[in-house]
């Protein structure tokens, strides 16, 4: 067997016991919900529970055939992954302070070279889209974006 | 029968505003379809917000939605031909003809040729769906909690027909689908489930943030990783047009295509991708005498394009007059009219016939315009196919962020979107669909709440659920679409065999 | 000294402006998606104070979904209680969920009651062929066999239909927990499911079963108030008449957060009570399909203090 395809399964089995474990702290609070009465034999527990054996069951059974996945992304891809969640994050919770102009701006510039662009392309490219995007959604569709202490 | 809904929904379709709508629609559709980075899927729900938030009302957000997915099946076509690179699922079978004969230096024909087969395609599924809809109309008022209830179960038995080679992961997908509806205040009850004291969670996960986060996000953290830099060079659209004769050679490869493409886009959970396979092998049985096939040969580069587009509209049936979605596309259009407060279901035709007459309608206008966008306007698309992804997956991002700010005014909704995204993305990489969770959601509370009201009305008596014809018919059709396949194998397998 | 004094003054001089001052701007938050009753109580009041002339600028309307209003109220108590141009959207049913202690930690005293816009009505209805012609025959016959009359409401159990039912099942004495209710997907869904004959029994608004009962349909037979509404519904007998003392009026109305001076509470209060008297407000009131229910002010914050308490008793009785 290949080192690729152990991996796979590794990564599916590890997944499977996510989702087992999921399943039983769903199924816990499915169990637990509080209610006064319900008009129908099955009330609001039943469904829930029936949903967690189910994917627990399901959960045991991908454990024991993990089955294919693809392999996970090498250093740089993950490291690209990162720093695109991680600037989405600051950036968007930074719209309220910096506003929206200048929060998406950073982000589209940023996004932009990961993807290879080159700094003068990213920067020129990132402004011009926040400004696109904010008067789409801002001036034309009405829309409530944030404003900061530019007033944009 | 009356068709009365239809000159209604023209008066829908044809107003200003929808005619305008129905328009960016099909040109965002083809170009949503043309670009390999972004499928139909990923654009309606992009678009959805922006709908849902500038006050579109549903049926227009319908006509814009449903445009976008019947146009890219267009849009697909013009990478398939140019790049060799499929634009969306359902325009893999077209590269098979359809490059060589660009690479011969007949692109423009091969891009006209595969416009005009979209548009038969399109055009005689949207005539079939006008005189379906209103058949199943006249069942709704048979349809009663317990027949909603088994009419759910067999939509849940057409994943049967959905599963890849691995059907654990389909179910999985399905389950983690149903119990993201259990979020929220329990219709029946009254219960409050799993919202932890926050009254953000008493309405359950919003549909939108769900969407976009499964969909787009995960497919920009794909893309990432696959670190797509700079573009593939299309070839130049060079060549004459078909002549009168070209296209009567692939009418009737058209014709066929369009039944086998309508039939399977019907079927709830098959779509264009299944539909276009089937109909291309099907002409290369039927027509490949002389080993055209596969070297440019416009049969084989008519069929799946005349296919992917009656599927796509196919789609629309179970859709619109069961209120089960074919796709997971059609999952998202259905999640769209409930954020529109309107139930989906045999009901949707008669309580919202200007919704159904309008789409409808729009159709018809709509692969009117898509055959003038995607025939002397194909060099336009073909230009964007330069776009970079480093203009191209910022954008996705700004409307994926937009879309959901702009929907709930919430900087932690955007936040639960990427958590979603980041969810979606793993889900991927061990190779779980996205679309078995999105059914699952739209199709979850449905199917709690009627057999719960089916049990409450008839004090507990399971019996309730095999008590109609209507119900018994969908038990037995439920029970048919799992067992098929298996049937099938077994009969090829025998014919297979020599004869003892 | 001085200074205080100069301060005093300004204070007195600020007040003097503001009240009875229109706000400067306007906005109506409706706690739940466009196209509900939230909805329409907004743009009832946006409409018609633009269109009497009562505010200068149109009003907004802004929607925030979640909790049927809870989302809402916890966001005026917390964020923006002291806002003098924000109303919000009210119900009866607001107040049945406040009287159940969904709204968490607030009560009827957490928010600024202004006033009620109109009102619909609670209705009961059986199919058109139904043998049930009376409320009297529907009493006795659910008396007699509740399992052969499962009901249609277009609410959870503890919603205002599930508790208009409640109400005729303690007229039948049958236990409100064995009533067959099955919690629907709005009016449509009911009176679908009352023509296919899944239900026996829809309970229901007036305003959207008239349709259906003008058109032979469905049989409305009864309307749960103490007087004959009009126009559509003259014909229809009430509870009362029926000898049942039972009434359900579902008012809409709007309220303002905790923190609005009283001067600003006041122009809202005048405001409105000058509103439901103009023809511009009665006319789009009717057609809104509401029936006038004048409660503004005092004798509002009053009935929804009164309401929450009536509600508080009918849960416990109904074992809730």
């Amino acid at each position: 067997m290949s080192a690729s395809s152990q991996s796979a399964r590794a990564s599916g089995r590890f997944a499977a016991v996510i989702l087992i474990i999921f399943a039983l702290v769903y199924g816990y609070f499915g169990a637990t919900v509080e209610y006064s009465f319900s008009s129908d034999p099955i009330g609001p527990r039943g469904f829930p529970v029936a949903l967690a054996v189910t994917l627990a069951a399901f959960g045991v059974y991908y454990l024991l055939n993990p089955g294919e996945a693809e392999a996970w992304p090498e250093r740089e891809g993950r490291n690209a992954a990162l720093v695109f969640l991680v600037l989405s994050a600051l950036c968007v919770l930074g719209m309220d302070h910096l506003g929206f102009i200048p929060a998406m701006a950073v982000l589209m510039a940023g996004i932009a070279r990961l993807f290879g662009a080159t700094w003068p392309f990213a920067i020129g490219s990132g402004i011009a889209q926040a400004v696109l995007w904010w008067s789409l959604f801002g001036p034309v569709l009405g829309g409530n974006l944030p404003k900061g202490p530019l007033g944009f | 029968m009356s068709l009365d809904y239809l000159w209604q929904g023209f008066g829908v379709a044809l107003m200003p505003s929808n005619l305008l709508i129905g328009f960016i629609g099909c040109f965002l559709g083809t170009l949503i379809g043309a670009l390999p980075a972004i499928g139909p899927i990923n654009g309606i729900a992009l678009l959805l917000p922006i709908a849902y938030t500038s006050g579109l009302p549903a049926e227009s957000t319908l006509i814009l939605l449903a445009g976008i997915y019947y146009g890219a099946e267009y849009g697909g076509r013009i990478s398939s031909i140019l790049i060799n690179v499929p634009g969306d699922a359902g325009a893999v079978m077209t590269a098979i003809d359809g490059y060589p004969m660009a690479r011969k230096g007949e692109a423009t024909k091969a891009l006209a040729i595969s416009g005009i087969s979209s548009f038969i395609g399109g055009m005689l599924a949207v005539l079939a769906i006008t005189f379906l809809a209103p058949l199943f109309g006249l069942l709704a008022i048979k349809f009663g909690p317990a027949e909603y209830f088994v009419l759910m179960v067999f939509a849940f038995a057409t994943l049967g027909s959905m599963v890849g080679h691995e059907p654990v992961k389909t179910l999985i997908g399905c389950v983690i689908g149903l119990m993201l509806t259990t979020i929220g205040i329990d219709a029946t009850s009254g219960a409050y489930r799993f919202t932890f004291d926050q009254p953000e969670l008493h309405d359950g996960i919003e549909f939108i943030v769900l969407v976009i986060g499964l969909f787009s996000i995960s497919e920009v953290l794909l893309m990432l990783e696959h670190q797509m830099k700079g573009t593939l060079k299309p070839l130049a659209v060079t060549g004459k047009y078909p002549t009168w004769a070209d296209i009567r050679y692939i009418w009737w490869p058209s014709i066929r295509a369009t039944v086998i493409g309508f039939v399977v886009g019907v079927l709830p959970g098959t779509g264009a991708s299944v539909a276009s396979a089937v109909s291309y092998t099907t002409e290369k049985r039927l027509n490949d005498r002389d080993g055209t096939f596969g070297k440019g040969d416009i049969r084989g580069l008519a069929a799946p394009e005349a296919a992917n587009n009656a599927a796509a509209t196919g789609a629309f049936v179970p859709m619109l007059t069961l209120g089960v979605p074919g796709s997971g596309t059609t999952a998202v259009m259905l999640g769209a009219l409930m954020l529109y407060n309107i139930q989906p279901g045999p009901q949707l035709f008669t309580e919202q016939p200007k919704l159904v007459g309008g789409l409808i309608a729009s159709m018809y206008i709509g692969n009117i315009l898509l055959l003038i966008l995607n025939l002397p306007l194909v060099q336009v698309f073909a230009r964007m196919l330069l776009l970079p992804n480093w203009i191209l997956i910022p954008g996705i991002t700004a409307l994926s962020i937009l879309g959901v700010y702009s929907a709930y005014s919430s900087v932690m909704s955007v936040l639960i979107m990427f958590g979603i995204g980041v969810g979606g993305y793993l889900l991927r990489k061990l190779g779980f669909d996205m679309a078995p969770i999105i059914l699952g959601f739209v199709l979850g509370k449905v199917m709690e709440v009627n057999l719960r009201n089916a049990l409450a009305i008839s004090g507990g008596e399971i019996g309730i659920l095999f008590s109609s014809v209507l119900s018994i018919t969908l038990w037995i059709m439920a029970v048919a679409i799992v067992a098929l396949p298996w049937v099938i194998r077994r009969w090829q397998a025998r014919s297979a065999s020599p004869a003892q | 000294m001085r200074p205080n004094i100069i301060a005093i003054a300004a204070i007195l001089a600020g007040l003097t402006i503001s009240a009875g001052a229109e706000p400067a701007k306007t906005e109506c938050l409706a706690g739940a998606k466009p196209g509900g009753g939230f909805d329409l109580t907004c743009r009832l009041a946006g409409t018609s104070l633009h269109a009497a002339k009562l505010i200068k600028d149109p009003m907004a309307v802004s929607y925030m979904e979640g909790g049927v209003g809870a989302v809402a109220m916890n966001h005026i108590v917390g964020s923006r209680s002291g806002d003098p141009g924000l109303i919000v959207a009210a119900s009866s049913g607001s107040a049945l969920l406040l009287a159940q202690g969904k709204f968490g930690k607030h009560t009827a005293d957490s928010v600024r009651w202004v006033g009620a816009l109109g009102a619909d009505f609670g209705v009961l209805a059986v199919a058109a062929d139904s043998p049930i012609k009376t409320l009297k025959d529907l009493v006795a016959a659910f008396g007699k066999d509740p399992g052969a009359f499962p009901v249609g409401g277009g609410g959870a159990v503890g919603s205002q239909d599930w508790m208009k039912m409640a109400l005729i099942a303690k007229e039948a004495k049958v236990d409100a927990r064995k009533m067959r209710y099955a919690a629907l997907e709005g009016g449509g869904a009911v009176t679908t499911a009352l023509q296919g004959g899944h239900v026996k029994i829809a309970s229901g608004d007036a305003s959207e079963m008239i349709g259906l009962h003008e058109q032979g349909k469905v049989r409305i037979l009864a309307v749960m108030s103490d007087k004959r509404l009009p126009g559509k519904f003259k014909d229809i007998p009430t509870t009362y008449e029926q000898g049942y003392a039972i009434d359900w009026p579902i008012w809409r109305g709007v309220y303002v957060g905790p923190k609005v001076t009283d001067a600003e509470y006041k122009w809202w209060v005048d405001t409105l009570g000058k509103l439901v008297k103009t023809p511009e407000f009665q006319k789009e009131r009717d057609a809104r399909g509401l029936f006038a229910f004048d409660s503004i002010g005092a004798d509002y914050e009053k009935r929804v203090k009164a309401d929450v308490e009536r509600f508080k008793v009918l849960a416990k009785e109904a074992g809730l």
